[in-house]
């Protein structure tokens, strides 16, 4: 049954993984070709509007979606618990991203060749970004699980990002590493400063663990639905 | 209809979205209050203000679609229709009620930051928020007038700012000619903008009113929405790379990095790398061939004094000055040796020698073949001096300050000084003003008998108006075009390129007159600024700086008809060379970037399609 249901969402949302994966490619061909800066800002300046834009393209309508169209009702009926449900549109969802960012890295790493980046390099960056979008959208399902619009969810997310920025600021001005550790946007950063890398992995896994069961207990725990 | 009933239930309709934008726009200058204030240097805020009214046309956006979404969902527009109420008077209330909260709102942070600057920190804050509340003003107005028509807050916000960001980078896309609309306002054009973020809101906002009137309701899908929106980057970012990247780059060669600047000059019809290798195109692909089996290390740049206390001086600064004879190849070069007095500002040249030197290509190095003593051109030889030199045909003219040497080079392993002359015209260089495009002007004709009327209408035109640069390359190109007998030639000013006509000549003068400008568009002026580097070559204008090079058609209808545009950020182009199938061969350095960790420089050289 999970596996039906895994099936149901990834047709429901493999638009997104075309527009995102598509737009991902032709922007990075067309950058990388020009080259008006380096490739390495230019790998910067694409995962960067990657990671806020795909997990906004993703958190849309994942949840509200199927209450702004009436039909949570009919996926609450099938026999199955609520948890799979979650976690169907949740494991969907991270698959997208993660091949999103998968093949713009390749593409980079691809297009830059013989250039002046060193090897790997782009797809590490491009990679830790996408690992950070994965966080902030985990962080989206705990707060926007429960959206009843597109609307509420943009809030949700956008709350998220605002919300972990101001963190990031905060411990990045009054020099608190051990909150910068759990920032999401610390990972993507991890290439470039001087972030310890290791610190950083395991302070996010538990708190990415966290916030994923919380997401799961609220959308299990949604009452009113219509 | 009450007014004042319509803004109370506005205000109170709007009353979260307005405390949570208060929220997140005050946010970050209270923070930077508190750490401030935790550091003991007072509770007040400096940079963060600045930053959190950047983010004002997103929260103001927000409040627009906030302001009427309550009001047009299905079942309260009905309501609203029902009632005999004037939709036009309620739209306005509506929108201005809304503007006039989002702008309190945006005004917060700064009252903020300049109380707590005037109390706190005395040495007060300079603030410059305009620009982002005007922008807000507009994105208010778009978000307004999408919800009205779309009805969705969500989608109406993500339509509202991706039309504002359309308009505002629409002007950076077009080629447009912004000379006559535009005032300077710190470096930047900012005429067009302003009068885009002005009309744009009365326009959203007219369009709202029609909208609500006749119910104009567009039924909108997120997939559709979001394809349209990539699409229409898409769209921008081809017109953005037509603008400044439609040099094609036909093949990248990484090469040796070395000390000091990467040179291309000329020896005959081929190129030639650094002083030891021809550069050789095959298929377009760059392959670097060492001179006939030899030497491996080129012209050193940096020559040491053979005498203590001496330094050198060369012309050309980089590169040399070649010439075939036979399957010989010699170089040419102007040495002038000096020795300081005093130290830093007050630190004094005083130039005592100056040598023409040739030198012949051998298996080993570039020697030294024949030496002519031309120090008696130095009359004033204190602190600066000025070089130059340039061969035509088998005549070498170099000139040393106000004073040049006409030397045959039949036989560069014997230069013989055929005439040495003083010129005062040569004395100082002389800009061109404004005033100069508005009459006619004269020029001196440089004196020198033993060449051809042409080239000397040539070499005045370029001592005149290139000689003062410490980096001209007069040895190699000029700026003048000729073209079925008529001279013109170009001058790069700080926001334009200006083109002169010759418009006849005597035997002392040659007068000339502004013929036309081609002003820098505003992508141009940021990506470029300071094209030192210029010349002519079968009537195309090159012009380049640290990472721009643009190619303009300078024969077409007495216009400046822009061909090309390369551009590279963080690179240094060191040099570039026009082959003889009208290729560009550019060489470049790579400068790392701290973000890469990496010390490593590189170099490459890119030969480029010149563009048609």
């Amino acid at each position: 049954m999970f596996g039906m249901l895994l099936w149901k969402e990834w047709k429901e949302n493999l638009w997104k993984l075309w527009f995102c994966g598509g737009a991902s490619v032709v922007f990075t061909i067309m950058l990388f070709r020009i080259r008006i800066i380096p490739d390495f800002s230019n790998c910067i300046l694409i995962s960067f509007i990657q990671m806020f834009a795909v997990p906004v393209i993703y958190s849309l309508d994942i949840f509200s979606g199927e209450i702004s169209n009436r039909t949570v009702h009919l996926l609450f009926k099938i026999p199955v618990p609520r948890w799979m449900l979650f976690f169907s549109k949740y494991i969907v969802s991270a698959a997208g991203i993660i091949l999103i960012f998968l093949i713009s890295g390749v593409l980079m790493e691809f297009m830059a060749r013989g250039r002046e980046a060193q090897v790997l390099f782009l797809f590490a960056t491009n990679s830790l970004c996408g690992m950070a979008a994965l966080v902030l959208f985990t962080w989206f399902c705990a707060f926007g699980c429960q959206s009843r619009s597109e609307a509420d969810s943009l809030v949700a997310m956008f709350g998220v990002f605002i919300g972990w920025g101001i963190v990031f600021f905060w411990s990045s001005v009054c020099e608190v590493a051990w909150a910068e550790r759990f920032v999401p946007y610390s990972l993507s950063l991890l290439r470039i400063t001087k972030i310890g890398p290791v610190l950083t992995i395991f302070s996010q896994i538990p708190a990415f663990a966290a916030v994923l069961i919380i997401a799961c207990y609220r959308y299990v725990s949604i009452r009113r639905y219509l | 209809m009450r007014v004042s009933g319509i803004i109370h239930q506005q205000i109170c309709q709007l009353k979260w979205h307005l405390l949570a934008c208060l929220g997140l726009i005050m946010v970050l200058p209270v923070e930077e209050a508190i750490v401030n204030l935790k550091e003991g240097d007072g509770f007040f805020t400096t940079a963060m203000t600045s930053l959190a009214v950047m983010f004002s046309p997103l929260l103001t956006g927000l409040i627009a679609c906030a302001n009427v979404q309550g009001d047009l969902n299905e079942k309260r527009y009905i309501f609203w229709r029902s009632k005999p109420a004037d939709v036009k008077l309620l739209i306005t209330l509506k929108f201005f009620t809304g503007l006039v909260a989002s702008l309190l709102i945006i005004a917060c942070p700064v009252v903020f930051a300049i109380l707590s600057n005037i109390i706190w920190n005395g040495e007060g804050i300079d603030i410059f928020v305009p620009l982002p509340i005007t922008i807000a003003i507009m994105t208010y107005s778009l978000c307004f007038a999408c919800n009205v028509v779309v009805r969705k807050t969500a989608r109406a916000w993500l339509i509202g700012m991706l039309t504002g960001c359309f308009l505002l980078v629409l002007p950076f896309m077009l080629p447009l000619n912004l000379r006559d609309f535009v005032s300077d306002i710190m470096f930047l054009k900012f005429g067009f903008y302003l009068t885009i973020i002005l009309v744009a809101p009365a326009a959203a906002f007219i369009f709202a009113l029609y909208a609500a009137k006749h119910d104009w309701h567009l039924r909108t899908n997120l997939k559709s929405l979001l394809w349209i929106g990539a699409g229409l980057a898409f769209i921008l970012l081809m017109l953005f790379s037509s603008q400044v990247a439609n040099i094609k780059v036909l093949h990248e060669k990484e090469i040796e990095t070395s000390f000091g600047r990467n040179t291309l000059d000329y020896a005959g019809s081929r190129a030639v790398f650094q002083g030891y290798s021809y550069v050789d195109i095959d298929k377009n692909s760059i392959s670097l061939n060492n001179i006939s089996g030899g030497p491996e290390f080129g012209i050193d740049d940096n020559l040491t004094s053979r005498v203590e206390g001496y330094y050198v001086r060369r012309y050309p600064n980089s590169g040399r000055l070649y010439k075939n004879v036979g399957d010989d190849i010699y170089s040419f070069a102007i040495h002038a040796y000096y020795h300081t007095e005093g130290k830093g500002p007050s630190l004094k040249r005083f130039y005592e020698k100056v040598y023409l030197r040739s030198y012949k290509h051998t298996d080993k190095s570039w020697m030294p073949v024949c030496e002519l003593d031309i120090s008696d051109c130095l009359t004033d030889n204190i602190n600066s001096i000025r070089l130059a030199m340039r061969m035509i045909d088998n005549r070498l003219i170099a000139i040393v300050n106000d004073s040049y040497v006409v030397v045959d080079t039949t036989d560069p392993g014997e230069l013989k000084l055929i005439d040495k002359k003083k010129l005062d015209a040569l004395k100082k260089y002389i800009r061109l003003t404004y005033m100069d495009r508005q009459k006619e002007f004269a020029i001196p004709l440089v004196p020198v008998e033993e060449i051809g009327l042409e080239e000397r209408i040539k070499l005045s035109i370029d001592l005149n108006y290139w000689y003062y640069g410490f980096r001209n390359e007069i040895n190699e190109s000029s700026i003048v075009d000729v073209h079925d007998g008529k001279f013109s030639f170009f001058i790069v000013d700080f926001d334009d390129i200006v083109r002169f006509d010759v418009t006849r000549w005597d035997d002392e003068k040659v007068y000339c007159k502004f013929s036309t400008l081609r002003p820098f568009t505003i992508l141009e002026s940021v990506t470029g600024h300071f094209y030192d580097d210029k010349f002519v070559k079968n009537g195309k204008f090159y012009c380049y700086d640290d990472h721009t090079l643009m190619v303009f058609d300078v024969r077409s209808n007495s216009r400046i008809r822009k061909l090309g545009h390369f551009v590279r950020m963080d690179y240094d182009i060191e040099d570039m060379a026009v082959l003889d199938d009208g290729n560009i061969l550019l060489c470049v350095r790579w400068n790392p970037e701290f973000l890469t960790r990496s010390d490593e420089q590189k170099k490459y050289l890119y030969l480029l399609k010149n563009p048609e």
